[in-house]
């Protein structure tokens, strides 16, 4: 089937990490003007295969073809004379050049051996008017959103000239909004015959934009399929196995109020933020990305200081800016940046799951090292943590299995209030469903559970109550019944009150924007 | 800190396990080749007695390189250690003889000033959110003056009682090993089973997760960094206590052999790993090579050369090691790899022995084991005239057919115990040496003179142990010649400037005597500034330039050696010799060029060629059992432009 219109050709790829086989023989194929989209769980071998495309990995076996020859991708300039561009999840900017200097960055046009400020920035702008993003090229990119920051790597990456486009799960950090705006990039790139490989784990996105779809499972191509093909027998062949419900919520006895936040207001941030969690009771907060709901969490964990308003576990107040009391008190967080502030990559999952608890296993300074061990082997046997064994680095586990390691930490700590940011963000359908599960036993037992989400199905299908933000205060509350998608949306977009009306978009202070952490990490923690 | 090794090792089969166990540890294994290259190069190398010189003289480096680790495996920095080790040191010495404090109470006060240096670091690093790089960089300069303005400058002796800690015990456990072993162990059950060595690993890999976690991150910082300190202070005090004296310059730079020691053990500088094991080990590396180097006679210079290539090496090797990924799953993983790291391994075994070899085969080309052998050890060669010294040493040695071994002691007395003491273990018939410091000196003379070796110094005298012989000029008269020559020249009457050699030195100290001696009998000459310059030509430069923004009016200047006087000359420009008369000390080749040139007045001259000449002449006598003199006079001479002509150094 070697016809013009083919970009590029996979035949049978392989690669293995030292006692991981990581792919084991994967075709794919993808054409001119078509979006091939790469389905499969974390850990299924998507991210080692575009690694092979982008040159950070060679193959061990197997051939790649592009235009119908056999090449051999050996590094970055490799596969940018080749015409393939990547975006990561974690994006490779400099946050402190200006957006112009990031796209042409190693290229800058010169004169007279100095760079052509003028004519870099008027190519810049050519090319983010294409993207159709509004924003100035000399601004710096540390200031920038997350949807911009996106739409400038796409700007960087056609600058390249890029006749193959790959995209690593663009739309996980991305709201509804700008995931539309990003799709009618993608379409208009489509349209200028551009090959775009993309890699979501949201089904509903298949149908909405892609042409083909290739699933990878345990390393092996299982199938190539139109982008019509139900979402039940695509979850089937990506887990191998049917998931009965996707949004598995057992609603369990409410008790008490256990979480009571009343006025919470940081200047700039949020204002009056007053809600109650019960006991046995799943509360979503639902909100455009820079509504304020991870900044309100943050504050009521105490990770972040706030101005007015109180936080109370059971009646009794927590004092503010100090995580040590919240934890006391019973509170646990889950932050959204499971990299950055859940988890100690290099250490092993042992010492992960340690880390809450180390204060009270430590008796004269001395850790209880065993007790810690057996510890972290129970929960992480009871949350399906699949692992090489204990002393596995967690950097190398897949996203589903950090966060159950994030997770876990906070188990072991006897936690009667969990709040959950972003929980499933980067996961697969597969491990969604078991801290969903999870979630269910929590609140069974009697624990509060509050639930922040970008994914409107994951809030409606999950939440017992759903808080809307919006522009740093709540929107409204909607009871499980009354929350449809409609109803949501409009409290999200809603001004809540006339009178802050003149601020614009609140300033958010957290550290999601640019991250350079690499991404050279092997998945090889499928251990399956 | 064997708890690791000992769990693999344990396991089932003996060579697979030490296989795997060199495989998993590249520091470890570089450490074997380097043993097992020096042992087939020099037959001085494995013995007992040498063996225990590597172990003293890796024990301060090792004592500071634990306490860096904490600091380093919490994703921090700390500069300051080798300061802080002279700061204690000079603090048990001053109160323990100055003061009369019994020494227990001096030996906590020193550490507690370890522990406040250390605290003042945490406090700005987590508290006031200074990088650790320049809050421990300013205590760096800070503790470094306050050992000096303690100690004014000058070594404290030590109390005897203090000394002990650098003799042996049973007659042949050296004290600083003992103590080296168990701060080792200290720091490897800190970091493995306290609630702090835990903490230091979680807030290294992810500060932000570590908070979130419940961490209390800055208390902890204050406390990391509070031991890092307290190592600093029992390093002191094992140093200072092996030279019997608290050295105000002492442990210059020891904090990146520290910070060395502790990456070539495997910790990573970005934080969250590393053992006491590996810092062990990176800093037997270290010690290793400096003493190998010694015996097989490599010149002091490609030491260096050398040194820095086997750092990188090591680091290299281990680089290598984790890049072939066998770490994570170590459990289950084994295969195609470790047949590669093992090739890399012999390559890199084979580059070292290359190295090693080639450069003391360079150096070293006539080592017939008839000639007699006579080791030098310099305290610097940074300077034109030490490397005269050497010069007229060698000339001599190769005149009457002595093997003769050089050593640069880099202006550092421990690092000049560590040579002397490797002269003594590989039995060297006489030993010449120019201390770094007269009473630093003591404890290794006393140590080859007990060992009937005989000990000529050259240039300066060795206090509290006997020498055969003293070969040199005097320093004292030589000051007060320059006085009177600069006086003579301004007929008596002026204001002049004087340049002071480096604060703590015995040349600096003698030759401002002499200089104080002379200016009396001209009561017409005043004295607008005096102020150091390190013995050095740019810092001669700048510190001349600044006296002249405060004292434009100056008549003379008195520098205590040459390349400062050369200095001076270059910040007065076209003065120099005309309306300001500069007089040096030394009579450097570079300074007679000078004197010729009539920038330079005078410069009291020493024979540096004839004290290396003389002093091998003497240890020849001494070794063959000839009667010698005491003390050798090797006159010094005023050499004007007059003179020049007929002087040859």
């Amino acid at each position: 089937m070697s016809n013009q219109d083919e970009l590029l050709r996979i035949e049978g790829i392989r690669k293995t990490f030292p006692g991981v086989v990581a792919l084991d023989g994967v075709d794919f194929d993808l054409r001119r003007g078509e979006v091939h989209v790469l389905l499969g769980e974390n850990g299924a071998g998507k991210s080692t295969l575009i690694k092979m495309l982008s040159g950070a990995y060679t193959p061990d076996g197997g051939r790649i073809l592009a235009g119908g020859e056999e090449v051999r991708i050996h590094g970055a300039q490799d596969s940018e004379r080749l015409g393939i561009a990547t975006i990561y999840q974690e994006f490779n900017l400099v946050p402190d050049l200006t957006v112009a200097e990031n796209i042409f960055l190693g290229r800058q046009p010169r004169r007279l051996g100095m760079i052509d400020r003028k004519r870099m920035e008027a190519d810049a702008a050519v090319l983010l008017e294409r993207v159709g993003v509004n924003v100035s090229p000399r601004a710096r990119v540390r200031e920038l959103g997350i949807a911009r920051l996106q739409m400038v790597e796409i700007a960087k990456a056609l600058s390249l000239n890029a006749r193959v486009l790959i995209m690593d799960e663009p739309t996980a950090v991305l709201t509804s909004e700008e995931v539309e705006k990003l799709f009618s990039i993608v379409r208009a790139l489509r349209e200028d015959g551009v090959g775009i490989v993309f890699i979501t784990h949201h089904l509903e996105e298949i149908a909405a934009l892609g042409d083909r779809v290739t699933v990878i499972r345990d390393g092996r191509s299982v199938g190539q399929v139109p982008a019509d093909t139900p979402e039940d027998e695509l979850v089937r062949l990506m887990v191998g196995r049917s998931i009965e419900q996707q949004y598995p919520r057992e609603r369990a006895d409410t008790g008490s109020a256990l979480l009571t936040v009343e006025g919470l207001t940081r200047d700039g941030a949020f204002r009056d933020v007053t809600f109650e969690v019960h006991a046995g009771e799943v509360v979503g907060i639902a909100g455009l990305v820079g509504a304020g709901r991870t900044e309100v969490v943050r504050a009521v964990f105490g990770a972040d200081p706030y101005d007015k308003g109180a936080v109370k576990v059971s009646g009794a107040a927590v004092p503010k800016y100090d995580v040590n009391a919240a934890m006391t008190a019973g509170i646990g967080l889950i932050p959204e940046d499971r990299k950055g502030q859940g988890l100690v990559l290099d250490a092993s999952v042992e010492e992960n799951l340690g880390l809450v608890t180390m204060r009270s296993a430590t008796r004269a300074g001395l850790v209880d090292l065993k007790g810690q061990r057996a510890s972290a082997a129970r929960i992480a046997g009871q949350l399906g943590v699949r692992m090489a064994g204990l002393g596995q680095h967690v950097r190398t586990l897949s996203g589903g299995n950090q966060q159950k390691v994030v997770i876990g930490k906070w188990l072991l700590a006897d936690t009667k209030v969990l709040i959950l940011d972003e929980p499933t963000r980067g996961i697969d359908v597969g491990a969604k469903v078991e801290i969903y599960q999870l979630i269910n036993e929590l609140t069974a037992a009697g624990a509060a559970v509050l639930m922040i989400s970008s994914d409107l199905p994951e809030v409606l299908g999950m939440s017992d109550r759903v808080l809307v933000m919006a522009q740093g205060r709540i929107a409204g509350e909607l009871s499980a019944g009354q929350a449809t998608q409609d109803a949501v949306m409009a409290l999200a977009v809603s001004n809540p009150t006339e009178a802050v009306s003149n601020r614009t978009e609140p300033v958010s202070n957290r550290t999601e924007a640019v991250s350079n952490r690499t991404t050279t990490e092997p998945e090889a923690g499928r251990g399956r | 800190m064997a708890a690791d090794t000992l769990k693999s090792g344990a396991g089932a089969g003996g060579a697979a396990a030490v296989r795997r166990l060199l495989l998993d540890n590249g520091a470890l294994t570089a450490l074997i080749v380097l043993v097992v290259a020096m042992s087939a190069l020099s037959g001085d190398f494995l013995t007992t007695d040498n063996l225990l010189n590597v172990g003293v003289q890796a024990a301060v480096t090792a004592i500071l390189a634990f306490g860096v680790t904490f600091v380093i495996v919490s994703a921090g920095i700390d500069l300051s250690v080798g300061s802080v080790a002279a700061l204690s040191a000079t603090v048990l010495a001053w109160s323990a003889t100055s003061h009369g404090v019994p020494v227990v109470i001096a030996v906590v006060l020193a550490i507690a000033t370890g522990i406040a240096a250390g605290l003042v670091n945490g406090f700005l690093i987590a508290y006031g959110k200074l990088p650790p790089f320049i809050a421990t960089l300013a205590m760096l300069s800070v503790s470094r003056g306050l050992s000096l303005v303690i100690s004014e400058g000058s070594p404290i002796a030590f109390p005897d009682s203090v000394s002990h800690l650098g003799d042996t015990l049973g007659g042949w456990l050296p004290v600083p090993v003992l103590v080296m072993i168990v701060m080792g162990l200290i720091a490897a059950f800190v970091l493995g089973r306290t609630y702090i060595g835990r903490s230091m690993y979680a807030i290294g890999g992810n500060e932000e997760a570590a908070r979130l976690s419940g961490l209390r991150v800055k208390k902890q910082k204050l406390a990391i960094y509070a031991l890092s300190g307290v190592f600093a202070a029992a390093a002191g005090i094992v140093l200072a206590s092996r030279l019997s004296s608290a050295q105000p310059q002492a442990a210059d730079g020891y904090e990146l052999d520290a910070i060395a020691a502790v990456v070539i053990g495997g910790a990573s500088l970005a934080g969250g790993t590393g053992k006491a094991s590996g810092t062990l080990i990176g800093a037997l590396i270290l010690a290793v090579l400096r003493n190998g180097l010694n015996l097989l006679s490599v010149s002091a210079f490609w030491q260096q050369v050398v040194i820095g290539v086997v750092i990188a090496l090591a680091v290299l090797l281990d680089t290598l090691r984790r890049k072939a990924g066998a770490t994570p799953l170590a459990t289950g993983a084994a295969g195609g790899g470790k047949g590669k790291q093992a090739t890399t391994y012999a390559l890199a075994a084979v580059v070292t022995v290359a190295i090693v070899g080639a450069t003391s085969f360079l150096h070293n080309g006539s080592s017939s084991s008839s000639n007699p052998k006579v080791g030098l050890s310099l305290s610097t060669l940074n300077n034109p005239f030490f490397v005269q010294i050497r010069a007229g040493a060698q000339a001599e040695a190769k005149k009457r057919g002595v093997d003769l071994t050089v050593t640069d002691a880099q202006n550092d007395a421990s690092q000049q115990a560590n040579q002397l003491q490797n002269f003594t273990s590989s039995s060297f018939g006489a030993i010449i040496v120019n201390p770094v410091d007269s009473d630093a000196a003591g404890n290794s003379v006393k140590s080859a003179d007990k060992a009937k070796i005989p000990v000529i110094a050259v240039d300066r005298g060795v206090n509290k142990a006997t020498v055969d012989a003293l070969v040199a000029s005097d320093n004292v008269a030589g000051g007060e010649l320059a006085a009177r020559t600069i006086a003579d020249k301004l007929g008596g009457e002026g204001k002049i400037v004087i340049l002071q050699g480096q604060a703590g030195t015995s040349a600096a100290r003698e030759r401002a005597e002499g200089f104080a001696n002379g200016l009396k009998a001209y009561p017409g000459i005043q004295v607008l500034a005096q102020q150091p310059a390190d013995f050095d030509r740019t810092k001669g430069l700048d510190v001349m330039s600044n006296l002249l923004q405060a004292h434009p009016d100056v008549q003379g200047v008195i520098a205590a050696n040459d390349e400062m006087a050369l200095g001076a000359i270059k910040a007065l420009g076209s003065k120099a010799g005309k309306s300001v008369q500069v007089v040096g000390f030394d009579g450097t080749p570079d300074g007679l060029k000078a004197v010729e040139a009539g920038t330079l007045y005078a410069s009291v001259a020493q024979q540096p060629t004839q004290l290396g000449r003389i002093a091998v002449d003497n240890a020849l006598r001494a070794l063959q059992g000839k009667k010698i003199e005491e003390t050798v006079k090797v006159p010094v001479k005023v050499v004007t432009k007059e003179n020049v002509a007929g002087f040859s150094g």
